[in-house]
């Protein structure tokens, strides 16, 4: 037989470290006056720009439908109509490697003219497309950008500096200098009509009036109301309440309540790591991050479950030793499953880290430290609530013995 | 339960699942990019470029019926119908079907355009049912843009100086709906999405490409209803000429290449009636007066209502004091002409000005449910509801190729990492912890597929997670087996009882996670309701493999390769 190992010894001690944590979070909460809200739970326009000139301007006047598509390996342009043959233009950057030769390619389609802004020479590879203006071609000028790699880094105090007109605006790096990317964020305040277009306007204006016509690309545009925002916050509020409501009502159906209350505090001390971690990382607390925690919610108590299973079948096959005996029986011999899910899982979760950017990269990193949380919580803080009680209820129950005793002998 | 049996089920499952996925595959692997543009454009878009194509290829038929020329071969599939009606008049098959002997078999030009026109139409539309039973690609993947759009319930409340009962709400937004669906335009590269989110919002999806201008024009405004006089003369001398032109009237922007072919003081503009299915069809085009007859925001109020005397369904409307004068006037001037109801540039319905009329105006002749569209129609005008963008998100279509690149890294990375771990760690045993592994994978997109989700990040996180988390069921049950062998049982007697005993573990805690899932999948319709659904339908079916497959490859194992001992650790022989 296996050595047991004697987890409840440690109970006590890993209560008090998880509560210095949780209690840090609190401080931290405070410290910072609350999290560093993302743009679901505040209302504004987030706009991630790409300083990238323009390389091309195309016009289209043929009699069909034309459609641009663009990605990391061809530029495709769709020409689509009944009196011009549908087709797609494909044109792989493998072939046209340089500008020149693209340009001079897609001069060939009917009715689209291309106009050439930078040099012949430039890299195809290094065309971008926005998220602004019009993909269908038309009369207007359709601008396709491009990022030299050996441009000159943009500064991020140029680029605040160039939106100083629109108010408190916050302006981030994202990736490499190099790639010149930036996320702009302006707060809506709520008093003025149409905040979304018009601040869109004000950006663009700002910046071509800082740094020139068509110098930057636009790759992605977010916009949240205060409606939608207020909206938001109560129903995550509202949900995971209800969730752990039923949790409660399942695990007390299929155990007993106590174990339904350690599983509970279990998994809400989890959440509440999680918050701690995310306070004092400043990382982005939106939609994404409560999806993290709400996962959690969900790994841990899985994890719990099997312990608690393994402790019901213990209590049943020794119902001669202590329950502190059978539940660190229980514990140890479902350790190494504990052990080879969390890995398995982390491994997974891992994967997601290292292969995505962005909110999908915090995400994955709120999961592997809720992940660590969710293992230690199962079994030091689920099984300790589940001790403790059964603890407090045996000496309940001695005292009530006592008790009846001491009244038989008065009597 | 026989284990030929369980193997039969598993069996139809993989073949349900496929029969799920195809849609999907085809449409993506299968279908030419130009048939899917065409295809995601609007019914009204794939309409007008099935008539315009068989106009062209009607012409085309007639000189070669003349020329005494075959039928073309993209046009074989004529002889079909000709066959059949020259069976219906019973008269005798000509010997050789050529041009003329198929065009002689319809009753007019018209009928054989209809023909060619349909066959067009249903090709395209069939691609567009193949793209609605397909996954859908989130905006994050394909770029594009959304807007949540709220009815402002509140103002209206104001206007009417009394609380909204429920009806009133639903009314509004069912205006508000019509309104903006009524401004699909027949341009641009994808049809939009625009659904109801709960009770007071609309959402609004351009998928493909970040277009604001268009969506802009989908949203802004109240929508503007006013009523025109149609110019009958010139209707017709269009409706000629463009059966004459059919491909060089408009140009690509929908604008007349020859505006001279109407009058200066008129504007054509498409008369749209609903489908059943609540689409915008259009019927034919009419030329109106450019000048408003009467605005909209004279209706005070419309009903439906029916003919004491015939039943038959009618639409009443009141107008103000000021709007029944200008009525009174413009419809005595007007006597015998018809009048158009117009929304934005759709004519929504047209009707003969019998007499003059001044406030309470009778339209008749059409059925129940067109008569409740045009009473809706106008009571767009009369109670307007105020929309105000709540939420807006456009995303580059490039950014979209680097998160589809990067979930793809990640799904493969995970699984990949998954799967070396489980076969280093437990042998033989890994591998079958493998094949369930794929197929839950395979049955967790054919789910998605089948119930029409959309795929985004998260859900592809959702997915990753899932891989992770439900080599758990697989792993406490060969962590059980391991034990049982231990205890010396047999390979049979220790699988037996590995299964059985790790059956409510894994029951209750994927019981419990199911939960949470659920009630994730409510919040909202961003990142995690997209995460939640795929982490739901992840715990069914790794539940179905680990208890149902994997155990069957076990049984496999036994009793048809007649093996004695588990390969499940390096440990235990």
């Amino acid at each position: 037989m296996k050595h047991i190992i004697k987890f409840s010894k440690s109970f006590l001690p890993a209560v008090i470290i998880s509560l210095v944590l949780i209690i840090s979070g609190i401080v931290g909460y405070v410290v910072y006056g609350g999290f560093n809200l993302g743009v679901d739970f505040q209302a504004g326009l987030i706009q991630e720009i790409q300083f990238a000139p323009t390389a091309l301007k195309l016009t289209y006047t043929g009699k069909g439908v034309a459609g641009i598509s663009m990605d990391k390996n061809k530029l495709e342009i769709v020409i689509s109509g009944s009196d011009v043959e549908k087709k797609t233009y494909s044109y792989p950057y493998a072939s046209y490697q340089n500008l020149g030769s693209l340009a001079d390619a897609m001069a060939g389609i009917e009715g689209l003219s291309v106009e050439l802004v930078a040099g012949r020479d430039v890299a195809t590879n290094t065309l971008v497309q926005s998220a602004q203006g019009n993909p269908r071609l038309g009369s207007v000028p359709y601008g396709i950008h491009y990022v030299t790699p050996e441009a000159e880094p943009v500064s991020i105090a140029d680029v605040r500096k160039a939106l100083t007109s629109l108010g408190s605006v916050s302006v981030q790096n994202l990736g490499q200098p190099k790639d010149r990317k930036f996320l702009i964020r302006i707060e809506d305040k709520g008093n003025e009509a149409d905040f979304a277009k018009v601040t869109a306007e004000r950006i663009s204006t700002a910046l071509t009036n800082a740094f020139g016509e068509g110098q930057v690309a636009i790759s992605r545009t977010d916009y949240v109301g205060a409606r939608f925002s207020k909206h938001l916050t109560e129903q995550a509020g509202l949900l995971l309440f209800l969730t752990m409501l039923l949790i409660l009502v399942y695990v007390s159906f299929r155990f007993q309540f106590h174990y339904a209350a350690g599983a509970v505090l279990a998994i809400l001390h989890d959440a509440l790591i999680m918050v701690a971690f995310i306070v004092w990382t400043r990382m982005e607390f939106n939609t994404t991050t409560i999806a993290a925690i709400l996962t959690i919610l969900g790994y841990s108590i899985n994890d719990t479950i099997v312990i608690f299973d393994r402790i019901r079948e213990t209590l049943k096959l020794y119902p001669d030793s202590s329950f502190e005996d059978n539940m660190n029986r229980a514990i140890t011999e479902t350790l190494s499953r504990t052990f080879i899910t969390t890995i398995t899982t982390m491994f997974a979760v891992f994967s997601l880290f290292l292969f995505t950017t962005g909110t999908m990269k915090d995400f994955a990193l709120a999961l592997l430290v809720g992940m660590t949380s969710g293992t230690y919580s199962t079994i030091f803080i689920a099984s300790a609530v589940v001790l403790f009680w059964e603890k407090r209820v045996k000496k309940n129950k001695v005292k009530a013995a006592v008790a009846a005793n001491a009244s038989l002998k008065k009597a | 339960m026989s284990k030929r049996y369980r193997f039969f089920i598993i069996l139809a499952t993989v073949a349900i699942a496929f029969a799920f996925l195809y849609p999907t595959l085809r449409w993506y692997f299968m279908v030419p990019k130009e048939d899917q543009t065409l295809a995601l454009g609007s019914r009204e878009q794939i309409k007008s470029y099935a008539n315009r194509k068989a106009q062209v290829d009607i012409k085309e038929l007639k000189e070669l019926a003349k020329s005494g020329g075959d039928v073309p071969e993209r046009l074989t599939f004529l002889i079909k119908i000709a066959k059949e009606n020259y069976k219906l008049a019973k008269l005798p098959a000509p010997k050789k079907w050529d041009a003329r002997a198929v065009l002689s078999a319809f009753a007019g030009e018209k009928e054989a355009l209809d023909a060619i026109e349909s066959k067009y139409r249903e090709e395209i539309l069939a691609l567009k049912d193949l793209h609605s039973s397909a996954v859908q690609l989130g905006l994050d993947l394909s770029g594009g843009m959304s807007v949540v759009i709220q009815a402002n319930l509140d103002s209206l409340k104001e206007r009417l100086g009394r609380d909204l009962t429920d009806a009133d709400k639903e009314d509004a937004l069912n205006r508000a709906l019509e309104v903006l669906n009524s401004r699909i335009d027949k341009f641009g590269l994808t049809e939009p999405v625009i659904r109801r989110q709960g009770n007071d919002q609309i959402y609004v999806e351009i998928p493909g490409a970040a277009d604001p201008e268009r969506i802009n024009s989908i949203i802004m405004g109240k929508g503007r209803l006013a009523f025109h006089i149609v110019d009958d003369e010139a209707t017709t001398a269009f409706r000629t000429y463009y059966s004459q032109h059919p491909s060089d009237t408009f140009d690509g922007e929908g604008k007349l290449i020859n505006p001279s072919v109407i009058p200066a003081d008129t504007v054509v503009r498409g008369l749209y009636n609903k489908d059943k299915y609540g689409l915008d069809t259009f019927v034919d085009y009419i030329v109106i007066k450019k000048e408003v007859g009467l605005d909209g925001n004279h209706i005070k109020n419309a009903l439906v209502d029916r003919d004491q005397i015939t039943g038959r369904p009618e639409v009443t409307f009141l107008l103000d004091t000021e709007g029944g004068d200008l009525f009174y006037k413009l419809t005595s001037a007007n006597v015998g002409k018809s009048l158009a109801i117009v929304l934005d540039d759709k004519v929504k319905s047209y009707a003969r000005i019998q007499e003059p009329i001044r406030d309470s105006v009778r339209l008749t002749g059409f059925g129940a449910d067109e008569a409740n569209n045009i009473a809706l129609i106008l009571r767009t005008a009369a109670l307007p509801v105020d929309l105000e963008v709540v939420n807006q998100q456009a995303i580059g279509a490039s950014l979209g190729e680097d998160t589809i690149r990067q979930g793809l890294n990640a799904l493969l990375g995970g699984i990949a990492a998954v799967m070396i771990f489980m076969l280093l760690y437990y042998k033989g045993a890994g591998i079958n912890a493998m094949i369930a592994q794929i197929l839950n994978l395979f049955l967790m997109f054919s789910v998605l597929s089948a119930f029409n989700l959309t795929l985004t990040l998260p859900s592809i996180a959702g997915f990753i997670l899932t891989i992770g988390m439900a080599v758990d069921a697989n792993v406490i049950i060969f962590e059980r087996i391991k034990e049982e062998l231990r205890l010396g049982k047999s390979r049979k007697a220790a699988i037996d009882a590995g299964f059985d005993k790790a059956f409510w573990a894994i029951m209750d805690s994927n019981i419990t996670t199911f939960i949470a899932a659920l009630f994730l999948s409510q919040l909202g319709t961003g990142p995690i309701q997209g995460f939640a659904v795929s982490l739901a339908i992840g715990v069914i079916s790794s539940v179905f493999t680990a208890l149902f497959v994997s155990r069957l490859i076990f049984d496999f194992g036994t009793d048809v390769l007649k093996q004695k001992s588990v390969s499940i650790s390096w440990r235990i022989k």
